[in-house]
């Protein structure tokens, strides 16, 4: 069996736990162990803590990726701020000797050294080009006909652009990640476009963020669409807090639930609604989960039309 | 890092595509990018706390025909306003909570109980469940200063 660290970061540890259940699920259904890298910190931010002292984000970010180094391990992101920090911080240590060495004696005070062997993989990049949208069908056990709205977050796809990774251009990855499972991918305006959240945006200014992610909802209900699906819990806690924070502040009446792939592709996989933790958000799921319990009980029944 | 804010011409794309511009007009990135470029940040103490509404989504940079690299840019205006000591209120307390726990976002009761629901430790296998993982965190910190840049101000 394969093997990788889970960097949990901050956010799906402690706010959405669904999200680090479903990925352990999903990759041991693959055939993917993910194990914890114990005592990980905060990435740390990309936006608000590279703005606030960037040496001390790339230490912090270094110390982690190190903790990976010692298990020899490649580390796995299920979150796109982290994606972001963990994979900047990774290629400019390699990239810049003395930035490297500058950083190595600080993690020196803690028996630390950062040696640039170890690579830092996203969750759904990872599943798109090491397992493939073939492999990831065949594990689909309960189809889902759903209408997703995916949102890909701003930090999947720019550390994609400068990458070695070939996903840059017009992404679809996700989208075919999401149709494996049996959904469909809905378009809708603005699709690229940003949650509001990051950059330590939200917690200065959660006003002007919510108009940001009030708009993405407002396409993506236009669309039709039975759900969101992300690949960051912050975008994650954006949609699904912000939103009844919209419908508080704005007199809107949202109730679009919002999943981590993770935890679709688990629902397809035919881990129930409840050990995915999709109860656990903020807006209602209920609905939902009365949805997809009906729908998947039918695929049972009749698995040709 | 250069972030070759001297390729901007001023042509303004980076504002049109800016998803913040839209939604706040006090945020815009082209005047940004031209007081830096001018050496002016430290004269327009009204800007504070402008500089600070990006959501850093890299729009502006992918619309820029000139391919400056003006998140990069950014957040070194960012920087510089920090060590001024213009910090937020808000971006200092999280920098708290990164000093107290090693999370931006620490652990809280209702997460604790979704853990355990989810038949998870309570705490997840993170620094927030090693005393001594945290007391590195901690040494780093105050290494680089930090501990400095998130003091409360001094009455």
């Amino acid at each position: 069996m394969r093997e990788l660290s889970l960097f949990l970061g901050c956010v799906a540890p402690n706010r959405y736990p669904g999200i680090e259940v479903a990925a352990k699920k999903v990759f041991s259904t693959l055939g993917v162990d993910l194990a914890d890298l114990d005592g990980a910190s905060c990435c740390p931010a990309p936006g608000v803590f590279r703005s606030l002292d960037k040496l001390t984000w790339l230490t912090l970010a270094s110390r982690n990726i190190t903790l990976s180094e010692k298990k020899s391990d490649d580390i796995l992101t299920i979150c796109n701020g982290c994606f972001s920090t963990l994979k900047d911080a990774n290629d400019m240590l390699k990239e810049d000797p003395a930035l490297k060495k500058d950083v190595n004696s600080k993690l020196a005070e803690i028996g630390h050294e950062f040696r640039g062997t170890q690579d830092v993989r996203h969750v759904v990049e990872y599943l798109y080009q090491e397992i493939g949208v073939d492999k990831v069908r065949e594990a689909v056990t309960k189809p889902l006909h759903l209408r997703v709205a995916v949102h890909y977050g701003c930090h999947l796809i720019h550390p994609l652009k400068d990458s070695k990774l070939g996903l840059a251009g017009k992404p679809t990855f996700f989208d075919e990640l999401v149709e494996a499972t049996g959904a469909t991918s809905v378009d809708y305006e603005d699709k690229m476009s940003c949650c509001g959240a990051g950059g330590g945006a939200r917690t200065a200014i959660l006003d002007a963020t919510l108009k940001i992610a009030n708009k993405k909802l407002e396409h993506m209900t236009e669309a039709g669409a039975d759900c969101i699906v992300d690949a960051c819990p912050f975008c994650h806690l954006q949609f699904d807090a912000g939103q009844a924070e919209i419908n508080q502040k704005f007199a809107k009446n949202y109730n679009l639930p919002v999943l981590h792939y993770t935890q679709l592709l688990g629902l397809a996989m035919g881990f129930s609604p409840e050990e995915l933790g999709i109860a656990m958000n903020t807006v209602d799921t209920s609905r939902f989960i009365e949805k997809v319990k009906m729908d998947t009980s039918g695929n049972e029944v009749c698995t040709i039309v | 890092m250069s972030s070759n804010i001297e390729r901007c011409y001023q042509c303004g794309q980076c504002t049109a595509a800016c998803p913040m511009a839209e939604q706040e007009q006090a945020y815009k990135i082209r005047r940004f990018l031209q007081m830096e470029k001018l050496g002016l940040k430290s004269e327009e103490p009204m800007d504070i706390p402008f500089i600070f509404y990006c959501t850093t989504c890299y729009k502006c940079q992918d619309n820029c025909p000139q391919g400056v690299k003006i998140v990069d840019g950014l957040l070194s205006i960012r920087e510089a306003a920090v060590r001024d000591g213009n910090i937020l209120p808000a971006h200092r307390k999280i920098g708290q909570m990164l000093m107290d726990s090693g999370h931006a976002v620490p652990g809280n009761e209702d997460g604790k109980k979704r853990r355990l629901q989810l038949g998870l430790d309570e705490m997840p296998p993170t620094v927030a469940s090693s005393e001594k993982q945290l007391n590195d965190i901690k040494i780093l910190l105050n290494l680089s200063g930090f501990d400095q840049i998130v003091a409360e101000e001094k009455a």
